[in-house]
C-alpha cells in the first residue's frame, strides 16, 4: 500500500453466489428449536385426527355427531385425511406459522442484530430479501408436505390403499390419488407464499417478529369474517381466504378448475403485491 | 481516487489531495431521526493506516456516523466516502474490504460460536466456499476462542460474545476494521488482547477506526483521535498535535496544597488542587514565576512537573462546557 491515493480494488468477487446464501439461510432456519417444534407439531396434528376419528368409529354408530362432515368422511379413507388437514390448517395454523418465519427472517434478524452481519458483508437488500423469501418459501413447502405425508401415512395406516374414494364417490388408483394429494399441497403452498409475501412486507417494517404474527392474524380473522357478511360483498374479491374453500375440489373426480385456478391468481397477486411492497421497504429501511 | 468529491463546505477537496490518502472520509453529514438531530455536519478524515480513536460521551453520534460509514443508514444530509467509493451506493466493492463490530455483537443465541461464523462467513464476497471453515477456525484462534467455538452463543459471557464479533470483523484479510466499543464487557486481559489486535493490524497497515469512550484506551492504541460532542466533530488529527494543543501547566507537588492554591490566587496564577499538590496554569504566567510565587510564600515545593495535557483533559476541555472537575472521574478508568 504505497501509492498515495486509494488503489481501486482488484476486480475481486463483490458478492456471495445466492444458492450459498440460501444454503447458509437453510441451515439457520432448520437449526433453529423452535423451527423444528413448530415442525414437530403440525406433524402431530394429522396423527391425532386420525387416531380421533378411529375411535370416534369404533365408539360412535355414525357421522352427524357434530362433527366437520369432511373429517367424518375421512373416517374411512386415506385421501381425504391429508387433504382434510389442510383444508383445516390452512385456516389459521397454517398462516400463523408462515408468519412466525417471515417474522423472524427480517425483524428477528434485526431485533437479534444479526441482519447487519450481512448487509455488512456485503449482501445487497435485494439479495437479501430474495434469500429471505426463498427461505420462508422453503420452510413452508417443507411444513405443507410434512402434514400431507404424515397424513396420508396415517390414513394408509388406519384404512389400506383401498380406501381412497373422492368426494364423487370414485375410487382412485395409488397414483392418481397421490397427483390429487400434490396438487392440494401445491396449491396450498402457493396459498401460504401469498401470505408470506405479506409477512414479509409487515417483517421489514418492524424490529417485533411477534408484531407480524398477530398482524397476520388480524388479517385472516378479519378477512374470514369480512366473507361472512354480504353488505361488504363487494371486497369479497380482494380477500385471499376467498379462494380457500375451493381446496375441497381437489378431493372430487372430476376435479373442478375454476374455484381453484380463482385462487392461484388471488394468491399470485397477494405475493406480488407482498413481496414488492417488502422490496421497497427493505432497501430504505436504515440497518 | 475514483471519484472527485465535491462539496460546498470545503476544505482541500478542489483536486486530488495528494496528502495522505483517506481511507474514510465525510462532509456535511447530518443525520436526523424524526425530530432529534443524532449527527450534524459531520467532516470526518480517516487517514489511511491510521488507528482513529473515535472519542465522545454516550449520544454524542458516534455510533450513527459509523452506521452510515458502513452504508447501513442513509445520511439525511452530506457525502460519505469510504475506501474510496461513495457510500451506500457502492457499499459491494468498499465493504468486502472492510471488517466491522458494530453496535455489539449480534448472533443467533441458539447457535455454536462456530456455526454463528460461518454464516457470517458464507456472505463474505472474498471467501470462497472452500475456504470458509479454515478463514472461520483461524479467526476464532486469533480472538481466543477456539476452545468454546463449539458451545452455544446463548452461554457465552459478554466478553466472548464481544470476542467472537471481533472475529466476525476479522474473518477476511481487511484494508479496514471498523470497532465500536470493542472492549464493552471485557476484563483487563481481554482489553489488552483487544489492543494487541489493534497494533497488529496497524503494523499490517490496516486502517482502524475504534470508537470508545474509554480515554485510557484511546490514548494508548491510536494515533489519530476525532472527539464528538452533541453530534459534531469537535477536535480531530494525530493525537500527539492535539495533546500538546492543551493549555500548559505545571503540576508542583507539595504537602501544603491549600497555602500553594492561596499564594497561586495572590498572583492571579488560575491553579486547583491535584492529589499530592497543586497544578498552575501557565496561560498567562511562566514556570519560574509560579515557583518564585510559591517559594516566597513558604510553601515546601518538592517536584514541579510540566504537564503533559492528557486526553482526559482534552477531552474534558472539549466535551463539557463548564469545566467541572469533579466530574473527570463519570470517565472510565478501569483500563488502567
Amino acid at each position: 500500500m504505497t501509492t498515495a491515493t486509494l488503489p481501486a480494488a482488484a476486480p475481486k468477487r463483490t458478492s456471495v453466489p445466492l444458492p450459498r446464501l440460501y444454503l447458509a439461510e437453510l441451515r439457520w432456519i432448520f437449526r433453529r428449536p423452535r423451527t423444528l417444534i413448530v415442525l414437530g407439531l403440525l406433524a402431530l396434528i394429522p396423527v391425532i385426527v386420525a387416531i380421533a376419528l378411529g375411535v370416534g368409529r369404533s365408539t360412535d354408530n355414525g357421522p352427524g355427531n357434530g362433527g366437520d362432515a369432511l373429517l367424518t368422511s375421512a373416517t374411512a379413507n386415506a385421501l381425504v385425511l391429508p387433504v382434510a388437514v389442510l383444508i383445516v390448517t390452512l385456516n389459521l395454523l397454517l398462516p400463523l406459522t408462515t408468519a412466525m418465519s417471515a417474522g423472524d427472517a427480517i425483524a428477528g434478524e434485526l431485533s437479534h442484530g444479526t441482519l447487519r452481519g450481512w448487509l455488512l458483508a456485503p449482501v445487497s437488500r435485494g439479495r437479501l430479501l430474495t434469500v429471505k423469501a426463498l427461505g420462508v418459501a422453503t420452510f413452508t413447502l417443507a411444513a405443507v408436505l410434512l402434514m400431507a405425508v404424515v397424513g396420508l401415512l396415517a390414513g394408509l395406516v388406519m384404512n389400506g390403499t383401498g380406501s381412497l374414494f373422492t368426494l364423487s364417490g370414485t375410487t382412485l388408483s395409488f397414483g392418481a390419488a397421490l397427483g390429487h394429494i400434490a396438487i392440494a399441497v401445491g396449491w396450498v403452498t402457493l396459498q401460504l407464499w401469498a401470505v408470506g409475501a405479506v409477512a414479509l412486507a409487515i417483517s421489514a417494517c418492524t424490529e417485533h417478529p411477534m408484531l407480524v404474527v398477530v398482524s397476520v392474524l388480524a388479517g385472516t380473522i378479519v378477512s374470514t369474517v369480512l366473507l361472512l357478511l354480504s353488505s361488504v360483498s363487494w371486497l369479497h374479491p380482494f380477500l385471499l381466504p376467498k379462494s380457500w374453500d375451493a381446496l375441497v375440489d381437489v378431493l372430487r373426480d372430476p376435479m373442478p378448475s375454476s374455484g381453484l385456478t380463482e385462487g392461484v391468481i388471488r394468491a399470485v397477486c397477494y405475493l406480488v403485491i407482498g413481496l414488492g411492497l417488502a422490496y421497497a421497504r427493505i432497501t430504505t429501511k436504515d440497518g | 481516487m475514483t471519484t472527485s468529491f465535491d462539496t460546498e463546505h470545503g476544505a482541500g477537496v478542489t483536486t486530488p489531495a495528494p496528502a495522505p490518502a483517506l481511507a474514510a472520509r465525510t462532509r456535511g453529514l447530518r443525520k436526523v431521526y424524526r425530530s432529534t438531530v443524532a449527527v450534524d455536519q459531520v467532516d470526518l478524515d480517516v487517514p489511511e493506516g491510521a488507528v482513529l480513536g473515535m472519542l465522545g460521551p454516550n449520544g454524542s453520534g458516534k455510533t450513527t456516523t459509523i452506521r452510515m460509514l458502513l452504508g447501513l443508514v442513509r445520511p439525511t444530509e452530506g457525502e460519505v466516502e469510504l475506501l474510496g467509493r461513495r457510500m451506500p451506493e457502492n457499499a459491494r466493492h468498499a465493504l468486502p474490504d472492510v471488517g466491522a463490530l458494530v453496535e455489539g455483537p449480534g448472533f443467533h443465541p441458539f447457535l455454536s460460536g462456530r456455526e454463528n461464523l460461518r454464516r457470517l462467513a458464507a456472505a463474505e464476497p472474498h471467501l470462497s466456499t472452500s475456504d470458509i471453515p479454515r478463514a472461520v477456525e483461524n479467526s476464532l484462534e486469533r480472538v481466543g476462542l477456539a476452545g468454546a467455538a463449539h458451545r452455544r452463543y446463548k452461554g457465552y459471557s459478554l466478553g466472548m460474545k464481544q470476542r467472537l464479533g471481533l472475529a466476525g470483523a476479522l474473518l477476511v484479510p481487511r484494508r479496514m476494521v471498523v470497532l465500536d466499543e470493542p472492549t464493552n464487557g471485557l476484563d483487563p486481559a481481554g482489553t489488552r488482547e483487544i489492543r494487541t489486535i489493534i497494533a497488529e493490524l496497524h503494523a499490517d497497515g490496516v486502517t482502524v477506526l475504534v470508537s470508545s469512550h474509554l480515554l485510557a484506551e484511546v490514548e494508548a492504541t491510536c494515533t489519530h483521535v476525532a472527539v464528538l460532542h452533541d453530534g459534531t466533530v469537535v477536535a480531530q488529527g494525530e493525537l500527539n498535535e492535539l495533546l500538546e494543543s492543551g493549555s500548559p501547566g505545571v503540576v508542583v507537588s507539595t504537602p501544603d496544597g491549600d497555602k500553594a492554591l492561596e499564594a497561586l490566587r495572590e498572583n492571579r496564577i488560575p491553579g486547583k488542587l491535584v492529589p499530592d499538590g497543586v497544578r498552575a496554569d501557565l496561560t498567562t504566567a511562566t514556570a519560574p514565576h509560579v515557583v518564585e510565587a510559591l517559594v516566597r510564600a513558604g510553601v515546601a515545593v518538592h517536584e514541579v512537573k510540566r504537564e503533559r495535557t492528557g486526553l482526559e483533559d482534552l477531552f474534558a476541555r472539549l466535551t463539557q462546557h463548564e469545566t467541572e472537575p469533579d466530574r473527570l472521574s463519570e470517565v472510565d478508568e478501569v483500563t488502567r
